[in-house]
């Protein structure tokens, strides 16, 4: 494929174009949805596909199609397009400078899911089902979701970039109900791998595993009790710690939203109680965000957003390294093809602390422990909120009794001033999709955080 | 791009072929769409994009074993390795006793103006003035404005359907829009973003209203309020509300959630589960919804199903999978997840019957209220118990009968099949959103959780 891209370099820089990008895949995709036990969609499918990015005049112009020999048809398309639009800009987009890079990265994979037989997968997902079944009899419903996906990415760029990578995903999601008297629940898990073939979901994220998971939020839920609304003392486990990472302060240092966001202006300044700590790290190895380059070419980095409660550094990609003057940190990721590359998150999480677990604990007369959670989502003005499927109440510094959903909000730029304690802990990592537009594999975790009082609002009931 | 008539015959080619390599019943559903759009950041578009995109999915059955496939490449070759992936899924996976059998034939609704030609026309600078134009008057009519997001599109589509009965079906629509979403620096920070849209078949956009509706919204976000916690009258736009039944109530009258008795409203048919102020239909065929069409992702046509009507539930909606194992007939609901092979059930259009009195008419006599434009993580409700906790964002506080300025973190919780019950008016001016139409509904009781 890295003839035909550069050969369509070439077709964008005889237009005339300032920068031209070129992203080619080719793979294997695959999706199974199993509705206890029927299987109601089994998808395999080869695709193929290129995205054409031109910057013409200091605008852009991009493409996608899956047509192939449509290339030179697309470049020219992209390069009036980007006419079309510099003539309406007043400042013209610039890229910070990068180094080009000519590599091949490779994964280490044990059992390509491509060649992995449909019998072996549709099993796994029975297996789920029967784990979820026999976890409790109140379970009334179990979907199963699995994707799988094996193939190659290429890049080429105008300015020598050259790189080939292979690309792989294994994902399984349990959906679970759950169903006692007039009372109805349900949960979710998932577990993903973007660096192990099928063999993690032998191995790791195994029928068991992920199932239960699941199948004990339906069981908590069934037997918890309604949350109190209000604001209360609170202790945030490592599931929900990742996510407030991500979606409450993560997303307020993507460069591209900083930028009209309350973080706006305060790099440099102090965002948080002593001790919060936090990074992107696009390098760990085996983790869900981690990739050697990003879809601009540039290399993946850690990103200390937070050190020592001083707002450090954004993600960025090259337009907007160069725009708020700060380094490319690889932060620039696009779904597919049919995407432009924007500023994604990779690997999200708060650093540990100094506290012991039991500190976090202590004192509390009434408060919420909140241990998994369902989805959440940010505001421009730092208001963010996720949903909690599994959570306790705190009563007399002890974990008491189980509540049923609920959700947690609070305003980021507020709530970093109301960390009272960090835990000196190892942590589990959340696989989870983040949806910015397009959808991105990404990882969040942290230690057990606890906050004051006023630092985080519960929806529940009132009087 | 290929138009419907070629992806008629691809369509019919693929069940022909399908049935030869061994397939006991095939469909093939086509699409083909070129959606030329612009991107806006900092007030300046930044971006013009164009995707030409084909898709055809085949799901297919060897006596009760199912296979799907799809590619990307419009072609009889492609079709033709397509077909031996769906072959190859359906003889390895089990049998399914519940499947009965396709879509049969029907006779399709006429449904004028899906097509604008305006949008076919369209090229490059069409979009990018659309977009220009708007962001010039929005930021002229709201000091302060820093246009965040901003994007346009002239969209055409041209879609084929056939199955082994027989059934044949093609269709074509466009869809043109605009889009603003703006945020405005205040004392301690930054306002919520406030998107407002105008989304139609042509490009005839209505940017008026865009502007307007954007500059009453952005003015009160900048005026900070406070809340309070407990229960109060709350008044809940159609951008907001669609999201929470989206995730709860949506969720519930899919019939699939019904036979598989995760919905909490699966046996209420014929009885009352709301207010006798709502009435909600499923409209198919409404002349400015934006999913409306002659027929849905499996062939059948679209319909208009109500849902409720003055508070008692009257129907579920179905695919043809559903439809047939509950003994029902299909309401033209199924939507296809092209690439993944999926048909699920999915409402249309969202239709709630307007009330009698002006918003302004309303809010007038609310002591102390709250207007919730949008939320934040309706999609974290829990779509069986129908328990939902979000934050409202905007949130605007109702004072003696005026909305005077904007709340953060203000958290709006409850149960979706309760609240119904506790609706008090339904106001009287639609607004036309992408999914739903109807204007802003007013409910009593709500739990309110102030941020302290």
């Amino acid at each position: 494929m890295f003839d035909e891209l550069e050969k369509a370099v070439e077709t964008g820089r005889n237009l005339g174009a300032e920068y031209v990008e070129l992203r080619g895949e080719s793979g294997f995709i695959e999706y199974i949805q199993m509705e206890d036990r029927n299987v109601n969609a089994l998808t395999q499918r080869l695709e193929r596909g290129i995205a054409i990015r031109v910057l013409v005049d200091g605008a852009w112009g991009f493409v996608s199609t899956g047509d192939l020999s449509a290339i030179d048809f697309g470049v020219e398309s992209a390069f009036k397009m980007a006419k079309a639009a510099a003539k309406t800009r007043k400042d013209p987009i610039a890229l910070a400078e990068v180094k080009a890079f000519e590599k091949k990265e490779t994964l280490d994979i044990e059992r390509d899911p491509r060649h992995v037989p449909i019998e072996e997968k549709i099993k796994y997902m029975d297996d789920m089902t029967t784990h979820i079944r026999d976890f409790d009899d109140r379970i009334t419903a179990v979907t199963v979701k699995v994707r799988t996906a094996s193939g190659h990415k290429y890049l080429v760029t105008s300015e020598g970039t050259r790189i080939q990578s292979q690309s792989t995903l294994v994902w399984a999601y349990p959906w679970v109900s759950g169903k006692e008297g007039t009372k109805l629940s349900a949960a979710r898990y998932e577990e993903a791998s973007t660096h192990q073939g099928w063999e993690y979901l032998e191995q790791v994220a195994t029928p068991e595993y992920v199932g239960l998971n699941a199948a004990e939020k339906v069981k908590l839920q069934l037997e918890g009790t309604p949350a109190k609304g209000g604001s209360f003392p609170c202790v945030l486990g490592p599931r929900v710690i990742g996510v407030l990472a991500h979606e409450a302060l993560g997303h307020l240092a993507e460069a591209d939203l900083t930028i009209n966001s309350s973080f706006n202006g305060k790099v440099g300044e102090v965002v948080g109680a002593e001790g919060v700590n936090m990074t992107d790290d696009g390098r760990m190895p085996g983790m869900l965000g981690t990739s050697g380059f990003d879809d601009e070419g540039v290399p993946s980095s850690r990103v200390e957003i937070i050190k020592d409660s001083v707002l450090k550094e954004l993600m960025t990609n090259r337009e907007y390294a160069a725009k708020i003057g700060q380094r490319p940190t690889g932060n620039a990721r696009a779904e597919s093809y049919l995407f432009p590359p924007i500023i994604r998150m990779r690997n999200t999480m708060f650093e540990p602390g100094d506290f012991s677990p039991d500190e976090l604990f202590e004192g509390i007369k009434f408060g919420y422990y909140c241990a998994d959670f369902r989805g959440g989502q940010a505001q421009m003005n730092a208001s963010f909120q996720v949903g909690i499927q599994e959570a306790y109440e705190i009563v007399d510094g002890q974990l008491g009794q189980p509540v049923t959903d609920l959700s947690i909000s609070g305003i980021a730029t507020d709530s970093l001033f109301k960390i009272e304690g960090v835990a000196k802990e190892e942590f589990p990592w959340e696989a989870g999709r983040c949806g910015k537009g397009q959808e991105a594999f990404v990882s969040s975790g942290g230690p057990r955080i606890r906050f004051l009082e006023g630092g985080i609002t519960f929806g529940g009931v009132t009087n | 791009m290929p138009n419907e008539r070629e992806l008629d015959e691809l369509c019919k080619y693929i069940v022909t072929k399908g049935k030869e390599l061994g397939a006991t019943h095939v469909e093939a559903r086509a699409q083909s769409g070129v959606e030329l759009e612009t991107e806006v950041e900092l007030g300046q578009v930044s971006t013009v994009s164009n995707k030409m995109n084909e898709e055809i999915a085949i799901r297919l059955y060897v006596g009760k074993k199912m296979g799907c496939a799809f590619t990307n490449i419009p072609t009889r070759e492609a079709a033709d390795e397509a077909l031996e992936l769906a072959i190859a899924a359906a003889n390895a996976t089990t049998e399914d006793a519940d499947w009965v059998g396709l879509p049969v034939k029907s006779k399709y609704p006429k449904v004028e103006e899906l097509w604008d030609d305006s949008v076919p026309k369209s090229d490059s600078s069409d979009v990018v003035r659309i977009v220009g134009t708007l962001i010039d008057r929005a930021s002229s009519a709201v000091e302060g404005l820093i246009p965040a997001y901003g994007a346009s599109g002239a969209l055409a589509y041209h879609s084929a359907y056939a199955n082994s009965n027989e059934v044949e079906h093609s269709e074509k629509s466009t869809n043109g829009y605009v889009v603003i979403g703006g945020v405005s620096q205040t004392e301690s920070g930054m306002t919520p973003m406030v998107v407002s849209y105008d989304i139609r078949r042509g490009l005839k956009l209505d940017l008026d209203f865009v502007v307007e509706d954007l500059a009453t919204m952005m003015k009160l976000c900048k005026i900070p309020k406070k809340g309070k916690t407990g229960k109060h009258t709350v008044v809940i736009a159609p951008h907001a509300y669609q999201q929470i039944f989206e995730y709860t109530l949506l969720q519930s009258v899919r019939g699939d959630n019904v036979a598989r008795g995760k919905s909490k409203i699966g046996d209420k048919i014929g009885e009352a589960i709301a207010s006798e102020k709502i009435t909600v239909v499923d409209d198919g065929l409404n002349p400015r919804g934006v999913n409306t069409s002659c027929a849905d992702d499996e062939g059948v046509p679209r319909q208009k199903t109500p849902i409720i009507e003055d508070g008692i539930l009257r129907s579920f909606l179905w695919d043809t999978y559903w439809a047939n194992k509950m003994g029902v007939k299909s309401t033209g609901n199924a939507r296809r997840n092209m690439r993944q092979g999926l048909v699920e059930i999915a409402s249309t259009t969202i239709v709630v019957e307007p009330g009698e009195r002006e918003i302004e008419e309303i809010i007038s006599g609310i002591e102390h209220g709250y207007y919730i434009r949008g939320v934040q993580g309706a999609h974290s409700s829990n779509p069986e118990s129908g328990d939902f906790s979000v934050v409202g964002n905007p949130a605007i506080l109702i004072e003696n009968g005026k909305m005077v300025g904007a709340i953060d973190g203000l958290m709006v919780s409850g149960n979706a099949f309760d609240i119904l019950k506790q609706v008090e008016e339904v106001a009287r001016m639609p607004f036309y959103l992408q999914g739903t139409i109807g204007p802003e509904i007013v409910f009593r009781d709500v739990d309110i959780i102030a941020k302290e």
